[in-house]
Formats: structure tokens, sequence, C-alpha cells
């Protein structure tokens, strides 16, 4: 055992030593310096600072607050609404996202004639801007002079009005519009990744369609699916663009996103260390949902 | 071939990129905030949608004048708010700004960051006539504990515009006058995919109403919000009225942009709306044949409207403020502002301007000049609280509810009341 134990330690101290390992370690840095630098300079540096600021206020942030913006934020009705509003808005575009991604994934797993166009098709909206998106389906959904209504109307449906009716259920919507393709793909590859072996063998034991499914596709899909809900869960929370595009989070607050709201409490109320202690409150939620889907999915897996 | 050496070349260059990095990123700031003395760079901020030929003849003229290159950068109010904000922070700040009337040069002044015009004044006033020569009332959202820290560039207002060939073919002969007028006239001119008025999504379209009716967004003696509240509640209730009991008005949805109504009023799928001359030249654009008319604010306690408009104002950090003053007065002497309003439009805040027999001689322009005799200011002062913003958000929020989501106005104008005495008070 001993011997063992000196013979497996030997090596490590040949190889810190060895000037051939320091050269591929200097080597190793220079290539990572110019990420480390731009890291260090354009994502860690502003976390800092954010930080610092964040024990400010002032419209200037030049008043020593300590946690106070951050005991503050959990009084703050209208940051409890926004936040609310983007869970439920979070929730909504993950779950229906998922399902129609996977839903699709599995059609488009079939031999198909045209699947190969359909799937670029898919990833179209994923591809445009989402600026684009935001303008686009504003004037489609515009219940006076959008191109929706324009439709209804000629095939003698009733009007919608769901920007006004269902605001927050509209914005959902034309996430999951943009980001199925996506999912699809991420699926997709999962998919491919299943050996027919075990559908196979499911299929000689008498195994249906839907318990082939159920037993087989959904559990060796489990890392896609965790990969997928991790990427949707941090992408809905930080969603900023389609309240300011589309409804400016209204109407009364019901699309006031939380990333909205920090805008508006940074560039509106100017209030800079109110709203960097939001931010660092969102990275906090972020990182905890992030390591819970993590546990969960890893203990789902084994 | 020795690779050493060239490995550490390699190290050398990362660490030289390393120190170079804040250097370089130094070097990206805005230009007129980076240079020593002698810049050469003017940098103004504009609105997108008035960057009329008048001013731009009137910038080169500047630049030729004094050899410097005016960087003149131009956005959408909100983008202009946006960039503005995160200058100031990073005190990198233009030389000039255009902003939105709605009292930017007092919000700035109460942090410091706006400067006193008064020095410039005391020197050039009597010569370039301000502020004697602008309307009174246009000065109430630029002068802040008895100094002033911005100039007025136009002046405008909500008045109502009408589909004179709607009006005839339902038999009415005159534009309304009071809201009881109004809301006939709109049930009138109300059938089929036709609407006798569009109200707006945007907030901001609400003043006219509230001040009809007697009431007013802040009071600086009682430092009260929406006050009298009753009156409020009722100019609230009849807008909400007019789209949900009535239905004379589509129902607006929330947007971020404010150009529903002219929308609707081009496509003659509504005979009236409350607008004003920034929507002369879309209109006229989209519809060269439509033939409309203007009429004065209407009446309920009161013939009234708000002022609107915008004007200019130079940041206290500001690289060049002596330039900055030549500019303005440049931008706003008599001669541009009508060439500016004979180009788009546009009204202006000289009382001069008012007095010329161009601007009496054009039917559009003269009617707003006449409906601004009965303008109020809507913020009136209420930025020197410094809470003007979160005041909006918050009158925002109460407006929607009522206006778009069908809720009850007093609940709205009470909710709001609250919000702001918490912010501010009283």
């Amino acid at each position: 055992m001993v011997a063992t134990l000196e013979r497996r330690a030997a090596p490590a101290v040949r190889r810190r030593g060895s000037p051939m390992r320091r050269r591929q370690a200097r080597t190793a840095f220079a290539f990572l310096a110019p990420a480390l630098v731009f890291f260090a300079l354009l994502f860690f540096y502003p976390l800092g600072n954010e930080f610092v600021t964040s024990l400010f206020a002032g419209t200037r942030a030049d008043q020593f607050a300590g946690l106070g913006n951050y005991t503050r934020a959990f009084g703050d009705g209208q940051i409890r609404h926004a936040f609310a509003v983007t869970l439920q808005y979070g929730l909504g575009a993950l779950v229906l996202s998922v399902v129609l991604g996977l839903a699709l994934a599995v059609i488009l797993n079939q031999k198909l004639r045209g699947r190969a166009v359909f799937r670029g098709i898919l990833l179209v909206p994923y591809l445009t801007s989402i600026a684009i998106v935001g303008l686009l389906w504003r004037n489609i959904l515009d219940p006076q002079v959008g191109i929706l209504n324009r439709l209804l109307v000629t095939a003698g449906l009733p009007e919608q009005q769901w920007l006004g009716d269902h605001p927050l259920a509209t914005l959902i919507g034309i996430t999951v519009w943009q980001q199925t393709g996506y999912v699809t793909v991420l699926f997709l590859a999962g998919l491919q990744g299943i050996p027919d072996l075990y559908y196979e063998a499911a299929a000689v034991d008498g195994a249906s369609v839907w318990r082939r499914f159920r037993h087989v596709t959904l559990p060796l899909l489990a890392p896609t699916t965790l990969f997928v809900s991790i990427i949707g869960v941090i992408s809905s929370l930080q969603e900023f663009a389609l309240p300011y595009l589309v409804t400016g989070g209204g109407p009364a607050g019901a699309t006031d996103l939380f990333v909205f709201r920090v805008y508006q409490t940074s560039f509106s109320f100017r209030d800079f260390g109110y709203a960097s202690a939001l931010s660092y409150l969102l990275l906090i939620v972020i990182l905890v949902l992030s390591v819970v889907q993590l546990k969960v999915g890893q203990r789902n897996a084994t | 071939m020795d690779t050493s050496l060239s490995r550490r070349g390699l190290l050398r260059a990362g660490a030289t990129a390393a120190l170079a990095a804040p250097l370089l990123a130094a070097c990206g700031r805005t230009p007129a905030a980076d240079t020593a003395d002698g810049d050469k760079t003017f940098t103004l901020y504009w609105n997108a949608g008035h960057g009329y030929d008048a001013y731009a003849k009137v910038v080169k003229k500047f630049e030729a004048d004094h050899g410097i290159t005016v960087n003149w950068q131009k956005f959408q109010w909100p983008d202009l708010q946006t960039k503005l904000t995160a200058d100031m922070q990073a005190g990198t700040v233009p030389d000039l700004v255009e902003d939105d009337g709605s009292g930017w040069p007092i919000t700035y002044a109460t942090s410091g960051d706006a400067l006193a015009l008064d020095d410039f004044i005391a020197k050039d006033g009597e010569k370039v006539g301000f502020p004697h020569d602008w309307q009174d009332n246009a000065l109430r959202n630029v002068q802040y504990k008895g100094k002033t820290y911005g100039v007025p560039l136009h002046l405008t207002c909500n008045l109502l515009f009408y589909n004179k060939t709607m009006f005839a073919d339902a038999g009415l002969r005159a534009a309304p006058s009071t809201w009881d007028e109004f809301l006939s006239a709109a049930r009138k001119l109300t059938h089929g995919r036709q609407y006798g008025v569009a109200l707006n999504s945007d907030f901001g379209y609400a003043p006219p109403w509230i001040l009809q009716n007697g009431a007013k967004y802040w009071d600086p003696a009682s430092r009260q919000a929406m006050t009298p509240a009753g009156k409020a509640t009722e100019a609230l209730a009849f807008q909400h009225d007019l789209i949900h009991r009535y239905k004379v008005s589509p129902v607006p949805v929330a947007s971020s942009d404010y150009e529903g109504p002219e929308k609707l009023f081009v496509a003659n799928r509504a005979a009236m709306m409350l607008s004003g001359p920034w929507d002369f030249a879309p209109i006229k654009q989209a519809a060269p044949k439509l033939d409309f008319g203007l009429a004065l604010p209407l009446s309920h306690t009161t013939r009234a409207t708000n002022f609107a408009g915008s004007g200019v104002f130079i940041p206290a950090k500001a690289r060049h403020p002596d330039l900055a003053w030549d500019l303005i007065t440049r931008l706003t002497a008599l001669d541009v502002e009508l060439a500016a309003t004979a180009e788009t439009g546009m009204t202006m805040p000289r009382k001069s301007w008012a007095d010329s027999a161009k601007v009496k001689a054009d039917p559009l322009v003269g009617a707003v000049a006449k409906a601004l005799a009965y303008g109020q200011s809507w913020p009136n002062g209420v930025a020197a609280t410094g809470k003007a913003t979160q005041l909006s958000d918050a009158w925002k929020s109460a407006y929607e509810s009522t206006i778009l989501s069908n809720g009850g106005a007093a609940k709205a104008v009470d909710g709001f009341r609250a919000a702001a005495a918490k912010l501010v008070g009283g």
C-alpha cells in the first residue's frame, strides 16, 4: 500500500519540477491571458464596481447606505410585484418552450420529407434580433391597425385584444415563438444521441410508443432538459427587451418585468445604488435557482 | 526552431495588452470629454424628430464661425434620457442637450448637474430677447430657486384634431367646444369600424381633460398631487367612459409609442384625436389629402390644455458652456423659429413669433398659436421635488389601470395620490 502511494506520488513531484511542464503552463496562461483580461475588465471589474455602488444612495450614488438598498428592496411593493410578474413570465415561457420544443423535436426526428428545411425555418425566430421580434409582434397584434385582426375579420372571426386583455400571456407567447426553435434543436441533438438499441429492446418487450417515450426517451433526455431549463430560467429572469419594446411595462405594471424595473430605477429615477442592489439580488436568485435545478437534475439522473 | 522565445514574446504581448486595455478603454469615451484644452468637438444631443433643415443650417454656420465640429447625436426621447443619465453618472456629458419640456433642466439642477444660465442672460438677454420675448408660462419648467437653467425651444399644446369630411357626412357643422358637445359628436361619428375619437395609450395625452375640469397634476403650495381629487377623478372617469361605456373610442393597448390615434386618424378610422403640431408632418406624409381642422381646447369648468414642447439646457460639466450658449441664441433666433415653422409646422415660444403675420396666416399653425393662450403647465414645478420621474411612473400606472384596463377612476386617483404623498409628502 505504501509502495503504491509512493509510486503515485513520485511522478507528481517530477511534473511540478519539469521545465517542460512549466513552459506548457506559461503557454497555456499566454493563450488564456486575453480571455482573462477581457473578463476581468469587462465582467468582474464592473461586477465588483456594481457591488460597491449598491452600498450607496442618491442620484450620484455618493451617500453610503450600507445594506440599506438591499433591505429596502424587501419592503418595496413595486419590486415584489415585478418579481412575481417575472416568475410567472419565466415559468410560462419555460414550460411552454420545453413542451413545444420537445414535441417538435420528436416529430422532426422522424424520417420526414423536407425536415432539414423545416429545422432551418424553426431557427429563424431565434436568429432574429429581439428588437425586430418586438416591433414585428407589436404591429401584428395591434387591435386596431394590426395584421392579425384584419385576417380574423376577413375570415369572419372575432377580433383579438390580447395585448390589452392578456398582456403577460402575450409576451410569454412571443417568447415561446422565438425560443422554441432553439429548444427544438437542442432536443433534436439529444434525441439523436439515444442509441436505437434501447428502442429496439423496448419494442421486443412489447412496449407501446407512449411507454417507449415515457421510459426511454424522457429519462435519456434528462441532461438536455436540465440544460434547457437552466438556460431558459436565466434568460427569462433577465428579459428586458419585450416589455421595453412592446408594452412599455404596462398596462398598469402587468408586464413590469424585474430587469425592466431595474432599468427604470437607474435610468428614469437615477437611483443607481438601489438599481445595483436589485441587480445583485437577481443574480443571487438566478444562482440559487440554477444550483437547485442542477441538484434536482443530477438526483433524477442518478 | 526555438519556440521558447516566441512564447516569452507572447507572454510579453499579453502583459502589454493587459496594461494597454485600460488606456484603450479610456480612449473610447465621449470625444468632447476626453480631450484637453483646444478641444475642437462640440457634442449636441437632440431629439430624432427635430433635426430640421433650419437647425442643420444653424449648426453648419456655427461650425464654420468657431472652427469646431459639432457631434450632433439624435435620439428618441427615452433613449436620450437613458444616454444622458448614464453620461451624468460617468461625468462625460455633452455640451448642449434638447430636453422634452417636462422639466429636465430643473430635475438636473436639483442634483447640481445643470448649469445656471443667469450670467449669460445678464450679458446677452436683452439682445436676444430672453426671457422677455418668451411666453411667460413657457418658462415654468426651466426656473428653479430663482435661477434659470434652460431655454424653451418649441412651445406646443394638445388640441383637438377633427376630420372635416367625416363631420360633414355626419351633419356636424362645427367642431365641439365643450365636453357635452364632444361626446354628442363622438356618438354621431361612431359607426361600423369608424370611431368618433381615438384616445391615446400614452398617459401624456390625459392632461387637457384634467386641466379642463379645474384639477392640477401638482400644486406646489399644498405639495399635493392630482388636486382637487374629485375633479381629477371626474376627468379620468370621463375618458374612461368614452372608451368603456359609450364605446366611441377604441380601447388603447399598452405600448411604448403614442402613434396609435394618429394611425387611425389618417386611415379614416377615427374622426377626432388629441394631438399637437408634432403630428402635422406625419399626417401630411401619410395622408396628404386628408381634410382636417384644429379646434380650440375643449372646455368643461374651464377651457384649458397643457403646454408641451421642448427646450435646451447646458450640463454643469459641459466642456464648452460659452459655445453652448452661443448655439442656444442662434437656434432660438426669431428667423430660425420662423424657418422651422415654415418647414415643419412646429410652434414656438417667442411672443414675436406668435405675432408674426406668417404665423397668423397659416390655418394650422395659427390655430395652435391661438390655443396656446389656454395653455397651462402640467408639471407645474413638480421637477423641483426631485421625484418627478417617480411621480410620472405612478401616474402612468394609474392612467393605464383606468383607461387601458377598465379599472375605476376613483381608485386610480386615490392610489396615485397616496403614492405621491409617500414620495414627496404633502
